[in-house]
């Protein structure tokens, strides 16, 4: 930066309490008020769209999965819809909504892990712990129906590997999730000490949360109505019944305040979802035949993931492997909002502010890489990674 | 004199003190957890802890400062001599001393752990002083003005004239219940409990001022902090809450007390800086209320 600043600095991470994962912002500060901010990223780049050129599509699956582990779910099922749509095949209703089933609970225990990490953000330990208890319920629930807590390996190319068996069994808990939510969004909007720390905080607004592209709830606190949902639905979205039975779920004001509101809100959405595709799941089979190879073709899918809209774009060349994958991850877009809504806060509100982006890094890193120095930016080719290995 | 050995050295001084403290601030923690649902560690957990740092290799940092591993010695031993002055069941250790003394260590103890801080050179250490500074200015005001209450109330300088006169007429806390409640939330402060916690905000500054410390030194810092609850849980027992004669009404005030500590420690997020001041401030207002009443007696 050219510009001279004042005070400081503080390296918050690579290794810092505030982040369980590794990355880096360069905190200027004066006094407590923060001045400038450098986002710097890819300390837990794995290399995985090069992975995923070397391995066949089955295999992809698998490693699309690894991506996240928090919405490891959304990757393969983002990854299966475009490989089936380079294959140009459709897959039947039921594993739709079984996607779709799976898909939403991911939904729910991410954003109770948000909430969770929101609270302790702001020094609220019981929260953290109340959230993470009542997201143990969902990942119960996972835990029955994949019979794994975080990768639940469900989609194949062409549907889903296993099927819901006994789907009634769920509603019972996730009534008690949606009345947690309500506890949540009482406190939210009621505590004081809360709304202290959370209204007016980091506030994105409407221009530039447009200007920078942000996406999901971030960008649907900032009162930009954009659900990939809705936008362009994909696997159980395109049932009409289904549709009718949630909305987008929007806040105006841009502040952390209004981020969480948006998550715990979806909560109670996510549930409704849930609700009636446990109960209105279409009988029939669960995978249609897929081919090993694919003729050369071209396929995007996108999809909305927790932290917003996820797009997987491919090319393949007739063999069994893909020529080329291109991951282009919610969080990726979202963390370069951090410089504008960091700069002029106070020190204080930075776990907050960054905790309310809900960053999520490991699938944050991909190939590009920004030189510190001279702020050149440069994309890795294959020889670098060849390179590496060496 | 053998007497008066045994008084400071095993009750009701150092060796009471310290354990006492240590059993304190283990049930604290266990109650945090089960109010958190979760099981938390059993009661005994600060004494190995300790022991444990005890014997853990000590790191300096290159940068630090001259003091650096001076610090938390005095920090301890003034909060060690705070406790001797303060009355506990009825009986003072050091029976030399009055309040004036008793708040120039209680204040003194955090003074050495910022500059602690201050000479450890890393920048999370020196936000976290310069944090804990800043909120020693709003909550010393409140802990002196609610305290000189029962002082101008009773009319003497000795805590164990107060907690004695209150054994004989009653809680001064029901006469002056906002210089009470003011003081309660200055302990909280002086503890650094949530919602006061912002020196060593974990999530902002890792450990605030003690980030640099380990081992020996890092067990002295802790142990000041441990000691201060039961300190500060004692004297706010000997002058608002009716003070205490014997042992068992003495522990059964002071749990109460801890036990009200760790709800507030519990529901409450942390306060940002700008709002402990003015929280405090506000705080002080209350506290002056009392002050002009008693000022009118």
């Amino acid at each position: 930066m050219s510009r001279e600043v004042k005070g400081y600095t503080l390296p918050v991470g690579p290794q810092h309490p505030l982040y369980v994962e590794a990355e880096n912002l360069m905190v200027t500060v004066d006094g407590e008020t923060i001045t400038n901010v450098e986002v710097n990223i890819g300390y837990i780049h794995r290399g995985i769209e090069e992975l995923m050129q070397r391995r066949n599509y089955l295999q992809n699956i698998f490693l699309s999965e690894r991506i996240c582990g928090i919405c490891s779910g959304i990757h393969s099922v983002t990854y299966c819809q475009m490989v089936e749509n380079l294959l140009g095949i459709d897959i039947p209703d039921r594993a739709k909504f079984i996607r779709t089933i799976v898909l939403e609970l991911e939904r729910l225990h991410s954003h109770l892990l948000f909430l969770g990490i929101m609270g302790y953000e702001m020094g609220l330990d019981t929260l953290f712990m109340y959230a993470w208890k009542d997201r143990e319920h969902v990942m119960d629930m996972l835990e029955k129906i994949s019979g794994n807590r975080v990768n639940y390996a469900m989609p194949a190319i062409g549907g889903v590997r296993r099927d819901i068996k006994n789907p009634e069994s769920f509603i019972r808990k996730l009534e008690l999730l949606s009345k947690r939510s309500d506890y949540y969004l009482n406190l939210f909007k009621k505590d004081r000490v809360i709304r202290a720390r959370t209204r007016g905080v980091g506030v994105l607004t409407h221009k530039k949360a447009r200007e920078y592209g942000i996406v999901g709830p971030v960008a649907r606190a900032s009162g930009i109505v954009h659900d990939m949902r809705k936008n362009s639905p994909y696997a159980a979205y395109e049932f009409s019944g289904l549709q009718g039975r949630w909305r987008v779920v929007t806040e105006g004001y841009g502040d952390v305040q209004a981020r969480v509101l948006v998550k715990i809100r979806e909560l109670k959405e996510a549930v409704r979802i849930l609700k009636y595709a446990l109960l209105n799941m279409p009988k029939g089979q669960l995978k249609v035949a897929a081919p090993l190879a694919v003729k050369p073709a071209e396929a995007v899918s996108r999809t909305e993931a927790p932290r917003g809209e996820l797009i997987y774009y491919g090319i393949s060349n007739g063999s069994d492997t893909p020529e080329r994958i291109r991951i282009r991850t919610p969080s990726y877009t979202n963390i370069m909002c951090l410089k504008p809504i960091l700069e002029g806060q106070q020190l204080a509100d930075l776990p907050v502010i960054v905790g309310s982006i809900d960053p999520c890094f490991s699938c944050t890193d991909r190939v590009t890489l920004v030189e510190e120095r001279t702020g050149e930016q440069k994309t890795v080719d294959k020889n670098y990674f060849r390179r590496m290995r060496e | 004199m053998i007497q008066e050995i045994f008084n400071i050295i095993v009750y009701p001084g150092l060796l009471f003190t310290v354990v006492l403290s240590l059993v304190y601030s283990g049930i604290l923690r266990k109650l945090a957890a089960r109010m958190q649902s979760r099981i938390g560690p059993p009661v005994w957990q600060p004494f190995l802890d300790i022991i444990k740092l005890f014997g853990k290799e000590e790191i300096t940092p290159e940068q630090a400062k001259p003091g650096f591993g001076f610090w938390p010695f005095v920090a301890f031993a003034s909060i060690l001599i705070a406790a001797l002055l303060t009355p506990v069941a009825g009986m003072v250790s050091l029976d030399s001393g009055n309040f004036i003394v008793l708040i120039y260590f209680l204040v003194f103890s955090p003074a050495c752990l910022y500059l602690a801080g201050l000479a450890s050179s890393n920048p999370y250490a020196v936000v976290g002083s310069i944090r804990g500074l800043v909120q020693m200015f709003s909550y010393e005001i409140i802990f002196v003005v609610s305290l000189v209450v029962p002082m101008l109330f009773v009319n003497s300088l000795e805590p164990l004239v107060i907690n004695n006169y209150q054994l004989g007429s009653g809680w001064i806390a029901s006469s002056f219940p906002l210089a009470a409640a003011a003081f309660l939330v200055a302990v909280l402060a002086k503890l650094e409990l949530p919602p006061f916690h912002t020196p060593e905000a974990h999530q902002e500054i890792v450990s605030g001022y003690y980030t640099e410390y380990s081992g020996f030194r890092l067990a002295l810092i802790e142990m000041t902090h441990i000691v201060k609850i039961f300190v500060l849980l004692s004297l706010a027992v000997a002058v608002f809450f009716g003070g205490s004669g014997d042992p068992l009404i003495f522990i059964i005030k002071t749990l109460a007390l801890l036990i009200l500590l760790s709800v507030i420690r519990v529901v409450l997020a942390r306060f940002r800086i700008d709002h402990v001041l003015k929280f405090c401030w506000i705080l002080g207002v209350i506290a002056l209320i009392d002050l002009i009443r008693v000022l009118m007696v």
